[in-house]
């Protein structure tokens, strides 16, 4: 076994951080990162902060199972994710760093009538919506995913599935590191352990941010946070509609490479796929409870297994290796936030739930050309803040979990 | 070499395991290691073997299971051992299909309970201390020791700590956790370290105490006592091999750094040790205390400078200055980015090495990582074992629905009827004839009480105050955004008593939902959930009334009245409403009753052409008089105005829930409509997109090819404007209808 140590992207630290950016980003994982990386190459924004409390990529970002889907139920939803798929085929060579990106195709499969429609429909708006997913009966089923039990265990008998052809999966922390890397080598400040415990505001609008260390002035502060986000966006007197809930995820040991494709489920509200290591990954839906706690739980583990095995027999007889939670900030309709919060200088990329890996290069290119031009792009437009107010939800089941 | 079945006492037989196809002979206390060893061979390629549970280097697949650590796994005649392969990794099982009748997870693996005051994590002079104190002071303990082939995988928040005991799984619920694992004996970094024939001085000294010679041994550091070996002075340099295992060492003198050769079969490491903690730091959110050994801030080894630092990754020394160099300069991005720890022993080899080259380069040793389940490994067939996560729901019904040949299906957490054989003629029934449906499912809740009106005009966005007792009234459940929650009856029984009816999906929500507001308001209300303790079934169609008559009811209610009586012998609350657009009596009984009044109504109606429907007429039947599903024809944000339900709200109220938001977005522009469609040709598959001039506008809630209209009649939602009239679906043209698209006067339900 070989560890792949030489294409690590290099990584530039500054030694302190200056007193005044242009831009600080709050929140050193995916979104922070690419947005800052995105304001040094397409906008020559280099003045630039990114503060991380804890090491960067220790949140969300390194602790989801990396799955990058289009399949949406909503149109705005799947244009947007569509668009960040897209941007991770050629994310390679456009942030020149290896992220072990495989395009593996999805399979959704489906165990009751109800699940039919859904599937159906899945699959005639991503259609029409440009993401390229199929209704696939049974038998293609297995052809697909050879390991499959047709009968579900019994319990849940496979009617049929939708196959969502452009399905991928990239490394999570390889794919931050190289927006790091990229946004450093620029002369983007990638400060770690440097907690933000207010903002600092001048008259109306928020112009900088506290920490430990002292104030740092900044033209704009986004927020880039996960899991805390409404406790920074109260600093700014925004109220986010947000509440923060575990999700648990954990991976076996490492096996041939022999599962091609991810495999879901809409009722079983399961997922899995096998990564570049050979370990078969798992995640499911987050807790009802909303926490901050990232204690894994072993009702969660017995839970997923449970299910899992039900659909890949296999599964039974691997052994898990580590189990783990992260904290999702999900929204009153299941969609992100970004963009601007009615206060000045304060910004937000935030409400990324169980589906922010896949929206990394999208949401961070569309909030550098905002934060560069003042202007949010049409992809994103249906996401701002104000839809709440406006009674104008992007209300999408498709978006959490394997919905 | 002695003849291994001659020379074994009686049922030698069973005394062997199979490694890799090949019997070898066990001595009672043996591990598949300490066997394997026994016969001059090693469990996997090779690496320092421990002996002990703290490191990677003895995993093999047994009976099946890959990376089980043969060291911490009993001996047993028939066991079978494959080692993994030398390049790659272990396939994939093969298990074709999960059997039915079989136990959760498939294997019967048994699950044990147990709740104690404290439990002891290691069986050692500390852990035993810890046990008798606790035994003293009157406290209930168990103690999980390893040398019972107990390994634990974690340490819950509960606390709850899960182990893996030889025969199945055990959870110990305490109220205390004491970890006194002990210390975990440090491997040699350097190079060779990957060779066989490397002991550590505790797996020595466990070989020797097994009748196992080690010949031709050399050891380094601290020597096991009473192990015949040869003890090196100086520094490990490296090992030397061949054929993958260890033929030399090379150590060099602390003094004068000359290196000087050993030829050698076996090297015993006594390099010091490490606090095997791995339990202790998975959660500082819990009453956990570690003890003993386990406690120890030992001295760590002296940085690494060669070599593989982590064998289960096959990180080496090389790797992290690699990662170092580009910046991942601390240890939890050094982890990730060099793998060193994020193998099966979770840092039990490579953690120390690890701090200790950070050390050298930062002047601070860093604190350790963090660990996660599992310490120890489980299937997760063992995870999954005695576990039960589907449970739906079956009406009292459900084997009279069997019985008629019905195909069920899951739907809002219950098992109902989907269709008994075919659709089209169950839809004609209901139409013609008389038909039976299973609503049993239904949200039932009885509240009464003084403040009852009260609480229930403050709950609905309708009136409630003038529904007459022997009345009923269609109603919307609003949330405080003013979006539809859920929709049902108010039906009153009384002055102070009414009985509410849910969606089946939404009764569980809906009964907290009352709950919580009647508590808040602090209104008397008594609530009484009959959901799951009354049946209901549904009499529909233009015979519907003689039916009811046949069976005994001489006057059925008028359409919205309600009444208690004997049907069929049975104490029914009828409630007369209509979902299918015909006259519909809903029978509400005492489930007990259920499969007596299904089957005498069914006798009674032969001859009427009666046959029961399932759920997927039912969706046709409620499509054509375009009565709205929630959950499937609504969104989260669906208000009645959306859903062109003005009707059912009165803002003339002082007050509901939901009615401060209405007043706000009542005012917003209307851009969301749910509407009604017809078209010709095939009905569209539910979900299909809507067009407006090459654009989407919307898409296909619900869609239905009506017999008796002869043309599609579709709902769906368009949000766009302005609001057009004509659109296009799956290529063809549909026109807005209005609705219902059946009987718009409702002549037929009031009939």
């Amino acid at each position: 076994m070989s560890v792949p140590v030489d294409s690590l992207p290099p990584i530039r630290w500054p030694d302190r951080p200056r007193s005044s950016y242009d831009v600080v980003i709050v929140g050193g994982g995916g979104h922070g990162l690419s947005t800052a990386y995105y304001l040094a190459t397409r906008h020559q924004l280099t003045n630039v902060a990114v503060l991380e409390a804890d090491y960067i990529v220790s949140g969300n970002t390194g602790r989801n199972t990396t799955i990058i889907r289009a399949n949406y139920g909503l149109p705005e939803a799947i244009r947007f994710y569509q668009h960040s798929l897209e941007m991770y085929r050629d994310l390679e060579q456009e942030i020149g760093a290896a992220i072990l990106h495989q395009t593996r195709g999805i399979v959704w499969t489906a165990h009751t009538e109800t699940a039919m429609r859904t599937e159906r429909a899945r699959c005639l708006v991503n259609t029409a919506c440009g993401a390229r997913t199929v209704m696939i009966s049974p038998a293609e089923l297995k052809d697909v995913v050879p390991q499959i039990d047709l009968a579900g265990g019994g319990r849940y008998p496979v009617l049929g599935a939708s196959h969502h052809l452009d399905g991928a999966t990239a490394r999570h922390d390889r794919v931050a590191w190289g927006y790091a890397a990229g946004a450093s080598q620029r002369g983007v400040d990638i400060l770690q352990h440097t907690p933000v415990t207010g903002l600092v505001h001048a008259g109306d609008r928020v112009a900088g941010v506290q920490t430990p260390g002292g104030p740092i002035a900044a033209g704009v502060v986004l927020s880039a946070v996960g899991g805390r986000v409404t406790a920074l966006a109260a600093h700014a007197g925004v109220r986010l509609p947000i509440r923060t809930h575990p999700l648990h995820a954990f991976v076996t040991n490492n096996y041939a490479q022999e599962l091609g494709s991810i495999v879901a489920s809409t009722e079983l509200v399961c997922y899995v796929s096998q990564t570049e290591r050979g370990q078969m990954l798992i995640g499911a839906e987050f807790d009802a409870q909303p926490s901050y706690s990232r204690q894994s739980s072993f009702s969660a583990l017995r839970a997923y297994a449970y299910k899992m095995t039900k659909l890949l027999p296999f599964l039974r007889e691997l052994r898990i290796l580590r189990s783990w939670a992260g904290i999702c900030d999900i929204s009153t309709d299941f969609s992100p936030i970004m963009g601007e919060t009615g206060v000045d200088g304060f910004l937000v990329t935030t409400g990324w739930g169980t589906w922010g890996f896949k929206a990394i290069p999208a949401g961070g290119e569309a909030m550098a050309e905002l934060i560069a031009t003042g202007r949010a792009p049409a992809l994103i437009e249906p996401f701002r803040l104000d839809r709440f107010a406006r009674d104008h939800l992007v209300a999408d089941h498709g978006s959490a979990g394997t919905r | 070499m002695t003849d291994p079945i001659s020379d074994t006492p009686a049922g030698a037989a069973a005394s062997r395991i199979v490694v890799d196809g090949r019997p070898l002979v066990f001595e009672p206390g043996d591990s598949v290691a300490v066997a394997i060893l026994r016969a001059g061979e090693v469990p996997a390629s090779g690496g320092t073997l421990c002996l002990a549970g703290d490191c990677g280097n003895c995993l093999a697949q047994v009976d099946g299971v890959a990376y089980i650590r043969t060291c911490q796994t009993a001996a047993r005649a028939g066991l079978s051992v494959v080692r993994h392969p030398t390049h790659g990794l272990p396939p994939l099982p093969v298990v074709a299909t999960s059997d039915p009748t079989a136990s959760p997870g498939g294997r019967d693996i048994a699950v044990r309970r147990r709740v104690v005051d404290v439990v002891v994590v290691g069986g050692g002079s500390s852990g035993r201390a810890a046990a008798a104190a606790a035994t003293a002071s009157g406290q209930s303990v168990v103690v999980l020791d390893s040398a019972d082939g107990v390994e634990v995988v974690a340490a819950y928040a509960g606390p709850l700590v899960v182990a893996r005991t030889r025969d199945g799984m055990l959870q110990v619920q305490a109220s205390e956790v004491v970890v006194a694992t002990g210390a975990a004996e440090i491997h040699p970094v350097c190079p060779g370290n990957e060779l066989a024939g490397l002991l550590t001085a505790g797996a020595a000294a466990q070989l020797h105490a097994a009748g196992i010679s080690v010949p031709g041994a050399v050891a380094i550091g601290t020597v096991p006592e009473g192990v015949p070996c040869s003890r090196l002075d100086g520094r490990l340099v490296r090992f030397e091999g061949g054929d993958g295992r260890v033929t030399a060492v090379v150590t060099a003198d602390t003094e004068s750094g000359t290196e000087i050769r050993t030829p050698c079969s076996t090297v015993i490491l006594g390099l010091g040790h490490a606090p095997r903690d791995l339990l202790g730091r998975m959660s500082d959110q819990m009453p956990l205390t570690v003890v003993g050994a386990a406690a120890i801030e030992y001295p760590l080894p002296p940085p690494p400078t060669e070599g593989v630092v982590c064998p289960c990754s096959g990180t080496t020394v090389g790797d992290l200055e690699v990662a170092w160099a580009k910046g991942f300069g601390e240890l939890e991005l050094l982890k990730r980015a060099s793998f060193a720890g994020l193998g099966t022993c979770q840092g039990g080899a490579c953690l120390p090495h690890v701090r200790s080259w950070i050390a050298a380069r930062t002047g601070e040793s860093p604190a350790p990582f963090t660990a996660r389940p599992a310490a120890r490994q489980i299937t997760l067939a063992e995870a999954a074992a005695d576990t039960y996560v589907d449970a739906f729901r079956r009406t009292p019904l459900h084997d009279e629905h069997l019985a008629l040949g019905a195909r069920m299906d899951r739907f809002g957490s219950w098992w109902r009827p989907w269709r008994y054989g075919d659709p089209v003629a169950e839809y004609w029934a209901v139409r013609e004839a008389v038909s039976l449906g299973d609503v049993s499912t239904l949200g039932k809740l009885v509240v009464s009480g003084p403040d009852v009106v009260e609480a229930l005009e403050r709950l609905y966005p309708c009136r409630v105050a003038d529904i007459k007792v022997g009345r009923s009234r269609y109603a919307l459940l609003l949330n405080e955004r003013g979006h539809v929650m859920d929709d049902g009856m108010i039906l009153r029984e009384g002055e102070t008593r009414f009985v509410l009816t849910f969606t089946s999906s939404g009764a569980a929500n809906a009964e907290m939902w009352v709950r919580d507001w009647i508590d808040r308001w602090g209104l008397r209300v008594h609530m009484l959930d009959r959901t799951m303790s009354l049946a209901a079934i549904n009499v529909t169609g233009p015979l519907a009334a003689s039916l009811l008559r046949r069976a005994g009811l001489s006057d059925p209610p008028r359409f919205l009245g309600h009444l208690r009586a004997d049907v069929a012998g049975v104490p029914c609350h009828v409630m007369r409403l209509s979902f299918t657009g015909e006259a519909s009596f809903e029978l509400h009984h005492p489930v007990d009753r259920a499969v007596e009044l299904w089957r005498g109504l069914l006798e009674l109606g032969k001859g009427m052409g009666i046959r029961p429907h399932g759920l997927e007429a039912l969706q046709g039947l409620r499509l054509e008089k375009g009565h709205v599903i929630i959950g499937m024809d609504t969104e989260l944000d669906s208000t009645p105005r959306r859903l062109g339900m003005d009707w059912a709200v009165r803002m003339d109220k002082a007050w509901f829930v939901g009615r401060t938001s209405l007043e706000r977005t009542s005012k917003l522009p209307d851009e969301r409509r749910l509407r009604g469609f017809t078209m010709s040709g095939p009905a569209p598959v539910e979900g299909s997109p809507i067009w407006t001039g090459g654009e989407i506008v919307g898409h296909v809630t619900g869609s239905w090819s009506s017999p008796i209209l002869g043309k599609v009649v579709l709902l769906g939602w368009q949000k766009r404007t302005p609001f057009v009239d004509r659109v296009e679906i799956e290529g063809r043209e549909a026109l807005v209808a209005s609705t219902p698209f059946y009987d718009p006067e409702g002549h037929r339900a009031r009939a």
